[in-house]
């Protein structure tokens, strides 16, 4: 028996709705013995290209297809019901819904494209208008949730007959009549009734009838999977307000689809053998839909804007690049540099590679982008492999000098490479948006579209939507769901087994019922889809009829419904515009020294090799510093001294996670210090290898090695080093090295030990063209900190870029002793400023109005263009604050300049408030002229101003909240950062501090390493806690925000300083006790016992890395408990919440 | 240091024998108040001279009878005047009654929260505290005419009065339970509108009954709606005319109902509550020529004796049955 053909299914990507993944369907359709397979998701084409490759690669013919909301032809008035007081309107699904097939070729992707493209630009909800519903390639099937079903449910085949009359006029012979069994009672949607209706209508029209099965899900029992979704979509719980669902949306195979076949043609009166008919009628219509992946949706072929728009004119692109290059090397005179001809031989081969593939549009393309943002007065810089290209420099897309950095062409683009080049340009975080506005002015909305992202179910959300379906207790699903790492939610009854932290919540689990089952079915599938951070698509003006396109939510930029990947595959040109927070930080900071000072400073051209800039680099000291603020790099900092430029690209390129496992780190050191001789294999390789001690640090190196032993050329040995990540073919790759290598007669023990260099660090290395992109910009920051403080600080602050919470950046300002100057309604501006301290002539630095919770834009310029007030009733009538953000900023000081206490003030803006509701004009009761008068309110204390702080702007403005603590921490005998500097390895010490940032990275050893940071005020404590302290620590580590920890000290270098955790305490707890019931209660708290370490609970299970090492299952994670940067309460918060 | 607050340490949901306990206070004085759902007022200047002892020693005799009688125990404070006392309550234990005197009123009260005051309700004290009079102490010491900014001009007086332990309150004897509620909880979270309705019926059918056995009438009709997550609705309705009659309070629950509107609210319980009683003979009724409801008030005066004759499920709705 021939297999059946499903012409109506959905897979995840129809939002909330579809229970399988487009490659489970593939699959099991070939399992199932069909031929082809049609995806017909709602209102999208997401999942197109996945599905496409996974039918490819399970031997089934992919159809396309969407099932898309259609506007009611005859709307049927409904009544308005009243607004509910609470919890929501129901959501409307009322609309019809009709599948369309692709059937002509790329005609039809195009029609169906536009199609998907013309239902998103409905005004609410997606709606495809009667006047956007037509297309000569598709095929129409009016199911049962079409109009015309609808009417046959309602028993009105004269209105049914009606409504198809506009459905013919457009689709003539592509239109079928859908019949869809599901052994349902009554008349609806699946019932056995409607179904043989359907069959009876179209004979009785002469329309042909289909079999479908509406599939939903791929396997059978997956209903209740569907039921979660269909509530999570609704916001109701499962069985509130329709059916469930019946458990026969599966993809059924040929018998059962036959067996449906039979029972409907009988129900509508024929005789059981035209069952066959009715499925000879299905695979028809499935045969006529003819849309090739390759040829038809474009996949694998590559289309550029055209040449006339990236200022080609009528000459050819590639014509145009060359001398476009010419003029960028002798602008930049290197013609007249002694290595002149050095510089022309590399552009002439890399113009001939770029010509070999045709790219060149692609780099004028590039170059146009980069002026016009340059033109914008936006900083930009390129980052990625494509730095290595001399002709990227030429072009001004690249800052570094590839020739003087050593840069490759080969690492981005060889004539053997045939991948897609990449660069990616860098831009400031604040101003992307507008980037990307400009982009899309300079090329038209028909040629570019942004890229989309689908948000897929994690464990978190997992929880929360199961668990409101569920009708759980909203309290238990917010407490259950944080106390979860960021894990996948497939992983959540092997997390709850395994990790420590979740311990007490396991004890628990069997309460929830069928909650996990149900979690870990949503693993991954798509639960939202938003705008991609970076990805731009460029592409010629048929990039409407290759992607279906719809509008981003907040800005309304076009966005393609295929996500990074799928553009790839589809050969749309997608440049990477990443907004770096760093780069509007450094803006910041350099328009805030000019503003104040009247100096102009260029960071581009600082000098290199300051003294100053690495000296604060090398006392560690590098928070806020680009690339090299983490825990981790502050170590390695430490440990390298780094003196010079490359020294910095070096640094970046070791601190990655293949290195730091592979442990290049220590020979590296050892060799720097002098403390290892520096070795190589042989003479030959020390041109690449001098720079790094003998140690492969670089791709670029391993290219190099490659390419002098073998002699075969760079951009075949940048082939051979992407071959090395993968097992199988590195044993075919070290069989040929070892043959080539002997043939240019090295000896044996040299090819051997090279290979095992290459072997071990191959795959490894970091892209150098990378790091001198990165170096650049830490240098620079690291400039600005060195010389600027104030105003770089006022940068960090302001767009925020680093790794660490807002009030860690303000305790090392204070720290480096830059002045703090509080929130001031005369005197602070939006954003953060630096303003000179007139006593002492230093720059300090004043807080913004912008970091105020709750401040809208327009309020804090509204606020900063009325400067300066005379009184408070002046500020109350022309900055017109709402008045929750008036009483914060009287909560915290803003408003002291007034006169009176900040209660008092607090009720006089009440009584403004009022006042200006009443429409009676508030006269305040002013004492001496303009101060305001006191009204005899208790002032707020200390610790409540700081409360006050940390609650409105999230950071400790006044002080380091830690102070308040420093007796309670002398009683303990607790170590200050500053001393523990002085501490000898090995000691055990207790400290104290505010977390800032926990991770849980992946470890060379394969094992679990919570890594922590606490702020004590006098410095950074850096904590490790390894897996034998997990059980008695990781729960409160990752729950509370200020923290007790004993540990031992361990030093590795001079400034290289951390502390191995053995136990940790809630400090805010026992700072509580100590308040309440003196210090037997601590002493108490202290005694409770801790969980014993109990044995791996993974049992061993590790993840093997394809690079041959282990990771820990449950390391690389965002860990559970609340981000420190988002604490906004001082004191204690429930033991068991997260946050 | 006259008055006691008394707190029966009842079962919950047990306030129906608050008004036996009542009667244990009414034979020391005339002068009770009853604040359901636990707690009760006695006035005890008459009683003082009367049994020749003072209150704190009346204040055991009370729990002994208490527990004697009723096997219930209870807490007692005792003050010059109702809020004192009940001030006074909030420390005491079982056997160990608070007595507070007008001469350490102030001290007493200074480090009490606001919140505990008679009369501050939750909005009145997060007002106190958002300007940082959090205790007592602090309010007394605010200047009178900022606490009337703050609260308005009458209940800042009062406000700053009570905080200094001035206490000008009367014990006022009332009848007991002013009102009568039930309520309906839900299994799950439901949004069914049929379930909500057919827990409105069976609830106002409840609520009706309860009435007519005490002769009693109902002037307004609370509803209060309760959602997962832990909020809740509140409506109330006056009734046009008292009434005791399940069909009318019904029929004012359900246009309650509807004016919520409800979609996709999780409702967890729905309760509903009879207030404002009255005696059932002093209640008009207007009779109108529509049969219907005569029909319907005899059909109902039957179902109560079958109900009393054969236990309260012998007769109720077909919806309700089903």
């Amino acid at each position: 028996m021939p297999g059946f053909t499903h012409l109506h299914t959905v897979s995840g990507f129809s939002l909330r709705y579809g229970a399988s993944h487009p490659e489970r369907l593939a699959e099991r359709a070939a399992e199932r013995g069909m031929d082809a397979l049609a995806l017909t998701d709602r209102d999208t084409l997401a999942g197109t290209v996945r599905f496409a490759k996974a039918c490819a690669k399970a031997g089934v013919r992919p159809l396309f297809g969407a099932e898309l909301a259609v506007e009611e032809y005859e709307p049927v008035r409904q009544e308005r019901r009243r607004a509910p007081v609470r919890g929501g309107a129901f959501i409307d699904e009322s609309t019809p819904r009709v599948t369309f097939l692709a059937r002509d070729g790329a005609r039809g992707w195009a029609d169906l494209c536009r199609l998907v493209t013309t239902v998103h630009t409905a005004a609410d909800t997606p709606l495809l208008t009667w006047a956007g519903n037509h297309g000569d390639g598709l095929t129409v099937l009016l199911g049962p949730d079409s109009d015309v079903g609808r009417a046959l449910t309602a028993g009105r085949p004269d209105r049914a007959a009606r409504l198809l009359v506009p459905w013919r006029e457009r689709y003539g012979d592509a239109l079928r009549l859908e019949a869809v069994w599901h052994g349902r009672e009554g008349t609806g949607p699946g019932s056995l009734r409607l179904a043989a209706r359907t069959v009876g209508f179209a004979a009785e029209q002469r329309v042909r009838p289909v079999l479908g099965n509406a599939v939903r899900y791929a396997d059978p029992g997956q209903g209740p999977v569907a039921d979660v979704l269909d509530a999570a979509r609704r916001l109701v719980p499962v069985g509130a307000a329709k059916e469930l669902d019946s458990g026969e949306a599966w993809l059924k195979d040929a018998p059962a689809m036959l067996a449906a076949a039979e029972r409907i043609v009988e129900a509508a009166g024929f005789r059981r053998d035209t069952a066959h008919r009715l499925l000879e009628q299905t695979r028809a219509t499935a045969a006529e839909c003819l849309v090739d992946p390759a040829d038809d949706l474009g996949i694998g072929t590559v289309h550029f804007p055209e040449p006339h728009l990236v200022g080609a004119g009528r000459r050819t692109a590639q014509r145009t690049l060359a001398s476009r290059a010419a003029a960028g090397m002798l602008l930049k005179g290197y013609d007249r540099s002694a290595k002149g001809r050095l510089y022309w031989e590399r552009m002439h081969q890399e113009l001939d590679i770029i010509a070999h593939h045709g790219f060149a549009s692609y780099f004028l393309t590039v170059a146009q982008v980069v002026d016009d943002v340059r033109e914008m007065g936006v900083r930009v810089a390129a980052r990625g492999s494509g730095a290595g290209s001399l002709v990227n420099h030429l072009l001004g897309i690249a800052h570094a000098d590839p020739v003087e950095h050593g840069l490759l062409m080969e690492r981005f683009l060889s004539k053997r490479r045939l991948v897609l080049p990449d660069i990616d340009i860098d831009v400031e975080s604040a101003r992307r948006l507008e980037v990307y506005r400009a982009i899309i002015g300079r090329f038209g909305t028909e040629r570019v579209a942004t890229v989309a992202m689908p948000e897929t179910y994690r464990v978190r959300h997992a929880v929360r939507d199961v668990g409101a379906a569920l009708s759980m207790d909203p309290a238990d699903i917010d407490r259950i769901a944080k106390s979860f790492p960021h894990i996948r939610a497939r992983d959540a009854r092997a997390a709850l087994e395994e990790l420590p932290e979740l311990r007490a919540l396991a004890g628990e689990k069997d309460r929830y019922g069928r909650l996990w089952e149900l979690v870990e079915s949503l693993d991954a599938l798509p639960r939202g889809v938003a705008m991609h951070p970076c990805g731009v698509l460029l592409s010629d003006a048929s990039l409407l009829a290759r992607t279906p396109v719809m509008p981003t939510s907040g800005e309304g930029f076009p966005m393609s419904q295929f996500d990074k990947d799928d553009v790839e595959d589809l050969g749309l040109l997608k440049l990477d515009v990443l907004g770096v927070r760093m780069q509007s930080a450094m803006a910041h900071a350099v328009a805030e020294v000019e503003r104040a000072t009247g100096e102009r400073v260029d960071i581009d051209a600082i000098a290199p090799g300051d003294p100053a800039t690495y000296q604060l680099i090398r006392s560690t000291e590098t928070l806020g510093c680009f690339q090299i603020e983490s825990p981790g790099q502050r170590d390695l900092v430490g440990r390298l001294q780094p003196a010079s430029f490359h020294d910095l690209v070096v640094d970046i390129s070791l601190f990655r996670p293949g290195p730091v496992a592979a442990d290049m780190v220590r020979p590296f050191i050892e060799a720097r210090h002098g403390r290892a001789p520096v070795r190589y294999p042989h003479p030959d390789l020390e041109e690449p290898l001098k720079g790094t001690y003998g140690v492969v640090v670089f791709h670029e190196q391993i290219i190099d090695i490659v390419d002098i032993m073998t002699g075969c050329g760079r951009g075949e040995a940048d082939r051979v080093r992407r071959g090395l990540s993968d097992p199988e073919s590195q044993g075919r790759i070290r069989f040929w090295f070892a043959q080539h290598a002997a043939a240019r007669g090295y000896d044996a023990e040299t090819i051997q030990r090279t290979w095992e260099i290459i072997e071990a660090f191959g795959s490894y290395g970091f892209c150098k063209a990378h790091a001198v992109a990165f170096a650049v910009p830490t240098y620079q920051s690291a400039w600005l900190k060195a010389h600027h403080p104030a105003a770089f600080y006022a940068g960090l602050l302001t767009h925020d870029p680093g790794m660490y919470p807002k009030r860690l950046l303000l305790a090392d300002a204070r720290r480096r002793g830059v002045p703090i100057l509080p929130l001031d309604v005369n005197k602070s501006a939006v954003a953060h400023r630096i303003e000179l301290v007139s006593d002492s002539g230093v720059w300090g630095l004043r807080l913004a109005l912008s970091d105020v919770h709750g401040i809208s834009e327009a309020e804090a310029a509204r606020i900063a263009d009325g400067q300066p007030y005379a009184s408070l009733l002046d500020f109350w009538e022309r900055a017109r604050p709402s008045r929750p953000l008036a009483q914060r900023l009287a909560q915290v000081g803003a408003l002291d300049a007034f006169g009176a206490n900040r209660r008092d003030l607090q009720l006089h803006l009440t009584e403004l408030h009022r006042g200006a509701r009443g429409g009676g004009g508030g006269q305040l009761p002013l004492s001496g002229g303009r101060k305001t008068a006191s009204a005899g309110l208790p002032d707020l204390s200390s610790a409540e101003k700081l409360s006050a702080e940390l609650g409105v702007l999230s950071m400790d403005a006044s002080r380091n909240l830690m102070d308040d603590h420093r007796e309670f921490l002398a009683e303990l005998g607790v170590a200050s950062a500053r001393r523990l500097r002085e501490a000898r390895h090995g000691e055990t010490v207790l400290v104290a501090g505010a977390k800032a940032a926990t991770q849980t990275p992946p470890i060379r050893s394969g094992k679990r390493v919570i890594f922590s940071t606490l702020d004590d005020g006098t410095g950074l404590v850096d904590l490790a806690f390894f897996d034998d302290s997990h059980d008695a620590c990781a729960h409160t580590v990752f729950h509370s925000w200020l923290l007790l920890v004993r540990g031992t000290v361990q030093r590795r270098g001079p400034r290289s300083l951390s502390v191995v955790g053995t136990a940790a305490w809630n400090l805010a707890e026992l700072v509580e006790l100590r308040a309440e019931q003196g210090l037997d209660a601590v002493a108490a708290r202290l005694a409770e016992p801790v969980p014993e370490a109990g044995e791996d609970s993974t049992g061993g299970r590790r993840i093997h890395l394809p690079t041959g090492y282990e990771l820990h299952p449950w390391a690389d994670l965002r860990p559970a408990g609340q981000e420190p940067s988002q604490v906004r309460k001082l004191w204690h918060q429930s033991p068991g919440s997260a946050g | 240091m006259t008055i006691l607050c008394v707190r029966f340490q009842l079962p919950p949901a047990h306030e129906a024998a608050l008004p036996g306990l009542l009667g244990l206070l009414e034979d020391f004085t005339p002068v009770v108040e009853a604040l359901p759902p636990d707690r009760a007022l006695a006035d005890l200047r008459g009683a003082e001279r009367y049994f020749g002892r003072d209150a704190v020693e009346l204040a055991s005799v009370i729990r002994v009878r208490a527990l004697a009688h009723h096997g219930v125990d209870c807490m007692i404070g005792a003050g010059p005047g109702p809020m004192l006392a009940r001030m006074a309550l909030r420390d005491a234990r079982p056997g160990v009654t608070r007595a507070v005197t007008e001469e350490e009123a102030a001290d007493f009260l200074a480090e009490k929260p606001v919140a505990a005051l008679p009369g501050v309700g939750t909005a009145t004290a997060r007002t106190l505290c958002e300007y940082g009079l959090d205790t007592l102490g602090r309010v007394a010491a605010a200047p009178l005419s900022t606490l009337q900014r703050l609260v308005g001009a009458k209940a800042g007086r009062e406000l700053h009065e009570k905080a200094s332990g001035v206490d000008r309150g009367r014990v006022v004897p009332n009848g007991i339970s002013r009102s009568l509620a039930t309520e309906r909880p839900f299994s799950r979270d439901e949004l069914n509108p049929d379930r909500h309705r057919r827990a409105l019926l069976s609830a106002a059918g409840e609520l009706g009954a309860r009435l007519r056995a005490l002769d009693k009438v109902c002037g307004a009709l609370t509803l209060t709606v309760r959602y997962a997550d832990r909020s809740s609705t509140t409506r109330t309705r006056t009734l046009k005319e008292p009434t005791a009659h399940s069909a009318a309070l019904t029929r004012t629950a359900y246009e309650m109902y509807e004016a919520l509107g409800l979609q996709r609210a999780r409702v967890r319980a729905m309760s509903l509550r009879a207030e404002t009683l009255g005696p059932a003979e002093q209640a008009s009724h207007q009779l109108t020529f529509d049969p219907t409801d005569d029909k319907l008030r005899r059909i109902e005066e039957v179902a109560d004796r079958a109900r009393a004759k054969f236990g309260p499920h012998a007769v109720m709705p077909g919806t309700l049955a089903a």
